[in-house]
């Protein structure tokens, strides 16, 4: 990869003038006292604190809501896409991580789902590491860190005054060798040495790592563990975790019709398996009927069997579920008690 | 659109308003043709659900119409909507839908001049407030995407 | 509150050792020092882990309707949760040897959304209560905040503290909020012009995100299958066409109409801190006003949506 580089921050907004004449760009504004994942079209839009938000930046590339088609009575057609490729600006590691775990899912294989390759494929993936850990976060009992590169293109280290700009992928190091008036100069030892520390400095804050390595083995003979039963009691069976998470990908397809124009549009949307009619069939049965079979689900979908089917944690260690159920049921609290039952 | 003409639903019971509709109609009074009548068995039979979607749907205004309270052909079913359409009238009031989209009235088999009045009134009160913009699911409305 | 913490722990040892109930619905300690998480207690050594503070935000009441298990529950009941249980016993939903009420009385709860904002997600190791602030602290950082910033929005203008109806009240009861408080919010936004409010909902609204924890965090929203989920005919779009969103929120304070008891667990369950519970409070004024219901006060009383008067008014008819 390239040498690392070095952006003052009060050049921020120049980089961010360059993504814009070349990019869709998506980062953390506040709206309305919520920090979200919004397409901005003005440098001031960002600014680089880059706030955590409560949700996951998943719905710039697999939106909420997303019109695949329109039509009427004789015809339809397909929706296109952004008209720019997109980057996005102030992802965390984890989000990052997250991404290359969906692209498993929608964008390799046999079969690719052309709505999220449209946005994917040539996205620029820029992370801003994790100076410090927020409360919930536990990327590092997953394999990642504050500074994990999985999944970025280009990584920013804050260190104070300016960003240490380093590739992370050959789209990244494109990016940065090609892009004009980038306003980057060479990174010297010293903001080498201080990026290092910050880096350092972020991982020692790292809360204490529960050993998960044997999890998906636990999880195997957990089958009818009584554990279920006691978390599914509190659980209220709503779709906020699934829905802020970054790795949770179920979606339900559904036509509506657009009133007064003889239309309608088909919409794909996210759903959830935590919501009570994921599974109910035609017939009436559903073989998840209470809570304690969706919440087993859950967990086992993350834990085990993507693990089984991709060998990989469907759980990059955010932190939003933990931060935002309305009940406190705390992810890691759940895997701790699954290691200690054995 | 210069040319626009309030879209309104009415629902009418079955043995009281719709009956003086007819009666407005067999007498040849005229009134304003704007509306769409849904016949249902009785005013109770609305439930506020059928009001929000048909603003939803592009409908201006909504009607509802029933037997005066007293003379309900199930006895009660009118009193209990009565109450469903105080709250239901007062949270669209609360969250900013003009008051004058959605109303109400009692008129009964025989007044076949009140429900011409009737009409007229929530017709003009419509036109003046301009087509419906807000609860309206339009294609301009479609969601937050990119 | 650690007095009531004590008497709380012996109420239900005392309890269970006396077989009285067999299992006691309350909160204990949560994953951070701002938060409580519901349990169910069913032995005396675990009713040392029983909680009662600021922290303890959820409504329990709702566990109390299909617990699912043998004999009688008791439940650790704040004002607002008593309200909600008092309410199921109006709407026919429990038996009252069903459940043993014991009464906490409560000075409001943290709206642990509020706190996560103000402390900008860091980790909280702890947190006290100080000269009548609240003090937050973590690695390296200190936040000071009045109550009224990090308490719930329902807590600040709360009628009903103490549950109406108990079989147990621990302490001294606590104060309600000056009357007149409860309504004054709702008075000021009342003031806006109509377009202005339609503003207002549209832009909390345009972050919903259809997760329905504020649908399933309240204690009154039971019906096996809700209006959103029914798909014949289904009523809404399942997607968040702002309009789709406006309706489910107009459509789910209709149906608490005359029922909602104000805890506030819809407006704390919101991951994304919208102010839909002005909607409820809005209804339940007009229920209150025109009426003359409050809901969870009367275990005996009809709920006024389900009943009705010959003389009620019906100056908004043509």
């Amino acid at each position: 990869m390239s040498k690392p580089l070095k952006l003052e921050k009060k050049r921020f907004g120049e980089f961010v003038d360059v993504l814009l004449s070349r990019y869709w760009v998506f980062g953390p504004v506040e709206v309305d006292g919520v920090a979200r994942f919004r397409r901005i079209e003005s440098a001031d839009a960002l600014k680089p604190g880059f706030p955590g938000t409560v949700e996951s930046p998943k719905g710039v590339f697999f939106p909420q809501m997303e019109t695949m088609l329109t039509g009427d009575r004789n015809e339809a057609a397909s929706t296109s896409g952004p008209e720019e490729p997109i980057a996005i600006v102030g992802a965390r590691p984890c989000d990052a991580r997250a991404l290359l775990m969906l692209d498993r899912v929608f964008g390799t294989g046999e079969r690719t789902d052309p709505y999220w390759t449209r946005r994917y494929r040539d996205a620029l993936v820029v992370v801003a590491g994790c100076t410090e850990p927020m409360a919930g976060c536990f990327c590092n009992w997953l394999g990642s860190g504050p500074f994990g590169r999985t999944g970025a293109d280009i990584m920013l280290t804050d260190t104070g005054d300016a960003f240490v700009v380093e590739a992370c992928s050959e789209k990244g190091s494109g990016f940065l060798e090609q892009a004009k008036g980038l306003s980057l100069s060479e990174a010297s030892g010293e903001d080498q040495s201080k990026a290092e520390g910050v880096r350092s400095a972020a991982e020692s804050a790292m809360p204490e790592k529960t050993d998960v390595s044997s999890l998906k083995e636990i999880l195997d003979r957990s089958w009818d563990s009584p554990l279920w039963d006691r978390l599914a009691e509190r659980c209220l069976s709503c779709a906020a975790c699934a829905y802020l998470c970054p790795t949770c990908h179920c979606f339900d397809i559904q036509d509506e019709k657009l009133p007064g124009t003889g239309r309608y549009r088909r919409i794909r949307i996210w759903d959830s398996c935590m919501a009570p009619l994921f599974t109910k069939e035609a017939s009436g049965h559903n073989p998840r009927p209470a809570g304690r079979e969706r919440l087993r689900q859950r967990v086992m979908h993350k834990f085990n069997y993507f693990v089984e089917a991709c060998n990989e944690t469907a759980c990059v260690g955010c932190g939003r579920c933990v931060r935002s159920c309305p009940v406190n049921i705390d992810i890691r609290e759940v895997l701790a008690e699954f290691v200690n039952a054995g | 659109m210069k040319d626009w003409q309030p879209k309104i639903l009415a629902f009418l019971c079955n043995w009281c308003s719709y009956a003086g509709a007819d009666l407005a109609g067999v007498s040849r009074i005229q009134y304003p043709p704007n509306i769409r009548v849904v016949r249902i068995p009785c005013s109770g039979r609305v439930n506020p659900i059928f009001v929000l979607k048909s603003l939803q749907n592009g409908f201006d205004g909504v009607l509802v119409s029933g037997c005066h309270p007293g003379d309900c052909h199930y006895i009660s079913g009118n009193y209990v909507a009565r109450r469903k359409f105080a709250v239901l009238k007062s949270l669209l009031e609360f969250v900013g839908v003009e008051p004058g989209r959605v109303q109400f009235s009692w008129v009964s088999a025989g007044e076949g001049e009140k429900f011409a009045e009737v009409v007229t009134k929530v017709t003009e009160d419509i036109r003046k407030l301009g087509p419906a913009t807000r609860l309206v699911k339009n294609a301009v409305s479609a969601g937050a995407e990119a | 509150m650690a007095g009531v913490e004590q008497a709380l722990r012996e109420t239900a040892r005392e309890l269970l050792r006396e077989g009285k109930v067999g299992t006691i619905i309350g909160y204990v300690r949560g994953s951070t020092p701002f938060r409580s998480t519901p349990a169910f207690i069913e032995n005396e050594e675990e009713a040392d882990r029983l909680v009662f503070d600021v922290t303890c935000g959820s409504n329990l009441a709702r566990y109390v309707r299909n617990h699912g298990r043998d004999g009688r529950v008791a439940i650790v009941a704040k004002g607002c949760d008593g309200r909600a249980v008092v309410q199921y016993l109006s709407e026919g939903q429990l038996k009252r040897d069903d459940v043993l009420i014991v009464g906490v009385p409560c000075t409001g709860v943290l709206d642990h959304g509020k706190v996560s904002r103000l402390v900008r997600n860091r980790n909280v190791t702890g947190f006290r209560e100080e000269n009548g602030k609240l003090v937050f602290e973590g690695d390296g950082f200190e936040v000071t905040a009045d109550r009224e910033d990090v308490l719930a929005d329902s807590c600040l203008r709360c009628r009903y503290p103490n549950p109406p109806v108990h079989d147990v009240f621990l302490d001294e009861p606590a104060e309600a909020a000056p009357d007149g408080l409860h309504w004054q919010e709702l008075e000021k936004f009342e003031q806006m012009a109509a377009q202005e409010r339609w503003a207002f909902f549209e832009k909390e609204f345009a972050r919903c995100i259809r997760c329905y924890a504020c649908r399933n965090a309240c204690p009154m929203c039971y019906c096996e299958e809700c209006f959103v989920d029914q798909s014949d005919p289904q009523w809404i779009g399942k997607g968040i066409d702002p309009s789709d969103t406006m309706l489910f929120h107009l459509v789910r304070a209709l149906h608490t109409a005359g029922r909602c008891v104000e805890c506030g667990a819809c407006e704390r369950a919101c991951p994304l801190g919208i102010r839909l519970d002005l909607l409820n409070s809005k209804l339940e004024r007009e229920v209150h006003d025109r009426f003359g219901y409050t809901p969870g006060t009367d275990p005996d009383e009809t709920p006024a949506m389900a009943t009705y008067d010959e003389e009620d008014k019906q100056e908004f008819m043509l």
